[in-house]
């Protein structure tokens, strides 16, 4: 039973968890001095849907925090007041206590009492303000027609109706219309009161689900919802059929004049309008009949109607009050009408089933109206009613769902489904990935005239294994949304905090990246934008000093470029101060020089401790972090660049491959083994002339490759295998970029390029060095993928062990990371 | 845990035993996932030289240890009578080189005798007892331990309690 719950507090905490990101997103983007009513009604509908789920859950600390924000939220969205941006600033706050509450209950550190009593005392005192200006005055005493189905077995109990009326009447003046009973557990009354929308709700939480709930405005309800108005002011709003079904009305004294009587004032309204599209679109004398008929036999022909749903419960009343949740039940009430009319006389049994046709879709008559078949014989078996009826409702549906929360849409159309489940997937169309790919190799030696067919065969399976291997991995493909997201909250904090203007853009939000990717990108993103807010971006004064709109700009950007994502951060501050860069360097020890190229100065910047800022903040300048992000980037296999204008700003582009699980590979030979180089890093392969390959004292090899020195790596040698080539001229030189700098990666050969399937050899083995994982080739043997980072710093070692000593200019002193750096510095 | 393992490993009873030179080993055979003929693996650079490197084993990366090797019993060659007995240990799946698979035995835990402490290749610690069957001597390895030890390099240093 626990286990049980246990799981729906998971589906909790995951919505809960998005709606809280998305009313953030919405308060971010809320235009202060034009907020739209839908984006507040969203914000509005967030807000109310984490306050049901923890309430349903018993997260009462959540429920309390939620309803200040809701009373808040619901005068701002009825025009009461007007945003503010204080107000948007106690949302966020309110916000991230909801979020600590929420991770609280997952196991979380507990949120502090102070902070949660603050920020409720905040959003009370904000809702409590006068409201604003242009807004019109709140009303203080509001008529409001109220509607709600209660749950039977309260409708049932007279005693609980009286509590409920009783509780109704202390906050406000009832006229109450129909008392529920259990034949009909509706609650219809116009009641005259002060208090807001969400203080009625709160009186009717023990008896009626919110949702069920109707409250509005006395007049409204009139138009809203036909049967309560007098026919004769409805202005125009039914469909022409419709207009025409009130004229008959006319004719029908006992009924029109005076809102509906004894019986139920919603039923009887709803089966009103019934007839009136119905007999519009087909209007013959028998219609006539059977619709005064109707009106005669009213409460012998509709109550049983009326009894069957009672007794169906309150789902059934859903349907009548416009619930969001009716769609569901739209075919059962439907078939529920049928059954019934089989059971009575034709003429009332034609009253039921058009009542439920057109109830359905009764509330808000014109979607529904003309969407009932005009030609319709009048006489329409109750079956074909029935029939008609879901249509009517999923049109209706499909109204109501573009209405909900862009969420709820978005919950109809996908499936959670956990991240294990789809990794095995993954899995398994790797290894059907390998098994075609052994299949095909076979097959290169078949005959191909004899085996025709099965080569086709094989060519098909191909392709499909391709596309299957591709829209499986799609499946763990995010939209760079998911990061960007936090990022209007993180600029807005810093901003505010080092007193800058910034303005941030985002381009290429839907651009997909792997979930393992997106996880690990955000934080070293989070970083270079830190970095960009306080380092690139000036302060107004000096931005306007500098003839720059004081209001600055980062720019996050996404994008394909082949099989790689770009990720750019862009500024349009002060840039990178090159001389200030290189001073610091030449403090360090570095070894710089005033003639290198901006490239290699910017890339000092990603030396471990390098920092330029003047003083340590608490935002940043310590020095540590643009090397974590550089390593933590090529740990998944990407490359960040910087590019630089003195007083334009600075770019930073980091490119990732889209996934993790597959990789482009060079597949090399040395030795008569088999090794992947993630291509991303080749720049070049070469054969090169026997003088090309130098010794630096003696010793050390560095190949001239275009007037450049690179070290030489002999693969063979750092992974001691015996068989392989010695002499680079007879070999394959790969130029590959490893750790900022280049070298060249000595193999036996080059044998093709793949797209692998990663395997991890931690699995079954351990971390090797030199190598980051495995894979599986065409013919079912293990390759090792090389980890080049680490092979340059085993090769650069193996030159120190076997010649005595790194050749100079290698600065084999510098720390690993650096290493590569040094490769480029020694030319 | 230790000590249940190593009670579980004595209550099973059934062993499946193999044969490394002129030396008749058991092991658990609940231990033993599959026994298959030996393929050329990938080689791993600077690894220990009994193991021989990791094959694909239906898509799983299989490290291959060469016991023989391990235990320097001589001259080893390898032809299509070479078995590799694949085990899953730990929850991890290993090969292991051996020169032929001969049964599967009974042993009951009590006719199991100590084996006598003097320094081997082996470990005493990794020798569960010494059984007799048909006059043979077999010597009961307990498997887990033994793979999952800090001289067989299969796992990473930090897995070793």
């Amino acid at each position: 039973m626990t286990l049980d719950m246990s799981q729906f507090y998971q589906v909790f905490f995951e919505e809960a968890g998005e709606h809280l990101q998305n009313m953030e997103s919405l308060l971010l983007a809320l235009d202060l001095d034009h907020p739209s009513l839908d984006d507040l009604n969203a914000i509005f509908r967030a807000a109310h849907s984490i306050k049901g789920g923890s309430g349903t859950f018993g997260f009462t600390d959540m429920t309390e925090v939620t309803h200040v924000l809701e009373t808040l939220l619901d005068r701002l969205r009825k025009g009461e007041l007007a945003p503010t941006g204080e107000m948007v600033d106690a949302f966020l706050s309110a916000g991230d206590v909801l979020r600590t509450q929420l991770e609280h209950h997952q196991g979380g550190p507990a949120a502090e009492p102070g902070v949660v009593a603050d920020i409720c005392e905040r959003l009370a005192a904000l809702a409590a303000g006068e409201p604003a200006a242009p807004a019109p005055p709140a009303p203080e005493v509001r008529r409001l027609r109220l509607e709600c189905a209660l749950a039977p077995e309260v409708a049932g109990n007279a005693q609980g109706v009286d509590n409920l009326l009783a509780a109704l009447a202390e906050i406000a003046a009832v006229e109450l219309e129909h008392r529920p009973e259990a034949a009909d557990p509706r609650l219809a009354a116009v009641l005259t009161t002060g208090k807001d929308d969400a203080g009625l709700r709160e009186a009717f939480e023990f008896y009626a689900s919110p949702d069920e709930i109707r409250l509005m405005p006395a007049e409204a309800a009139a138009i809203e919802d036909a049967g309560y108005g007098l026919f004769e002011e409805l202005p125009g709003t039914a469909a022409a059929e419709a207009e025409q079904g009130y004229g008959l009305f006319e004719e029908l004294p006992p009924r029109t004049p005076e809102p509906a009587p004894s019986e139920t004032a919603g039923f009887g309204s709803g089966s009103a309008l019934a007839e009136s599209s119905g007999l519009g679109s087909g209007m013959t004398p028998a219609a006539r009949a059977s619709a005064s008929t109707e009106t005669e036999g009213f409460s012998s022909g509709v109550t049983p109607a009326v009894q069957a749903l009672a007794s169906s419960g309150p789902s059934g009343f859903g349907f009548f009050d416009d619930a969001p949740g009716a769609p569901a039940q739209a075919p059962a009430a439907a078939i529920e009408g049928e059954g019934y009319s089989s059971g009575v006389t034709p003429a009332s049994a034609f009253a039921g089933t058009e009542g439920f046709g057109i109830f359905a879709g009764a509330p808000g008559s014109q979607g529904p109206a003309p969407a009932a078949p005009p030609a319709a014989p009048l006489a329409g078996t109750a079956g074909r009613r029935a029939s008609d009826t879901p249509g009517v409702e999923t049109v209706r549906a499909g109204r109501r769902e573009t209405d909900k929360t862009a969420t709820a849409a978005a919950a109809e159309s996908s499936i959670r489904v956990s991240v294990e489940k789809v990794d095995s997937l993954i899995n398994l169309v790797g290894e059907l990935v390998i098994t075609q790919a052994m299949l095909a190799q076979s097959a290169q030696d078949l005959d191909p005239v004899a085996a025709e067919k099965l080569l086709a065969g094989i060519e098909l399976l191909s392709r499909n294994t391709r596309d299957l291997q591709e829209s499986v991995m799609s499946i763990r493909m995010l939209p760079m949304s998911m990061v960007f997201n936090r990022f209007p909250r993180v600029v807005r904090d810093l901003a505010g905090k080092l007193g800058k203007q910034v303005e941030l853009k985002t381009v290429g939000e839907a651009t997909e990246l792997d979930k393992g990717l997106i996880e690990k990108i955000s934080d070293p993103l989070t970083h270079l934008v830190r970095n960009s807010l306080d380092h690139g971006i000036e302060t107004p004064e000096r931005r306007i000093a500098a003839g720059k709109d004081p209001k600055g700009a980062i720019t996050l950007k996404a994008s394909h470029q082949g099989g790689n994502i770009v990720i750019e951060v862009m500024d349009d501050g002060a840039g990178l101060n090159r001389d200030k860069i290189l001073a610091k360097a030449r403090e360090r020890g570095l070894p710089v020089s005033e003639a290198m190229s901006d490239f290699e100065v910017w890339q000092l910047i990603f030396a471990p401790g390098f920092s330029t800022a003047d003083e340590v903040t608490d935002v940043s300048g310590r020095g540590v972090g643009m090397d974590v992000v550089k390593k933590n980037i090529e740990g998944l296999g990407g490359k960040v660049e910087l590019a630089s204008a003195t007083g334009f700003g600075t770019r930073t582009i980091i490119s990732l491959p889209l996934t993790l699980a597959i990789l482009d590979g060079m597949s090399v030979g040395v030795g008569g083994e088999t090794y992947i180089v993630p291509l991303t890093l080749v720049v070049e392969s070469l054969q090169p002339r026997p003088e090309d390959i130098r010794t630096i004292a003696g010793e050390g090899r560095v190949v001239a490759i275009r007037g450049e020195y690179l070290p030489l790596i002999p693969l063979g040698e750092v992974f001691g295998l015996a068989s392989a080539v010695r002499e680079p001229s007879r070999g394959i030189l790969m130029v590959i970029e490893a750790e900022g700098g280049r070298a060249a990666l000595f193999v036996d050969e080059l044998l093709g390029q793949h797209q692998v399937v990663i395997k991890s050899l931690e699995t079954n083995y351990r971390r090797v060095p030199g190598v980051s994982g495995a894979t599986i080739m065409g013919d079912g043997r293990v390759a090792l993928i090389l980890d080049i980072g680490a092979v340059t710093r085993m090769g650069l070692q193996t030159n120190r062990k076997q010649y005595g000593q790194t050749p100079p200019g290698l600065a084999a002193a510098l720390p690993p990371g650096q290493r590569g750096t040094a490769c480029a510095f020694g030319t | 845990m230790e000590q249940t393992e190593q009670h579980a490993v004595a209550a099973s009873g059934e062993y499946l035993t193999f044969t490394l030179g002129r030396e008749e080993y058991g092991i658990d055979i609940l231990k033993v996932q599959e026994i298959r003929g030996y393929e050329a693996p990938t080689t791993i650079a600077n690894a220990p030289a009994f193991l021989k490197g990791v094959i694909n084993l239906r898509g799983v990366i299989v490290p291959i240890i060469d016991m023989r090797i391990k235990f320097n019993l001589g001259e080893v060659s390898y032809d299509q009578f070479t078995v590799v007995i694949i085990l899953n240990v730990a929850k991890r799946v290993v090969g292991m080189v051996v020169d032929g698979v001969s049964d599967v035995i009974q042993l009951g835990s009590e006719t199991l005798r100590p084996a006598p402490e003097f320094s081997s290749m082996l470990d005493t610690r990794y020798i569960v007892g010494l059984g007799t069957v048909d006059d043979r001597m077999i010597i009961v390895v307990d498997i887990e331990r033994l793979m999952t030890s800090q001289e067989m390099a299969l796992v990473e240093a930090t897995a070793e309690a």
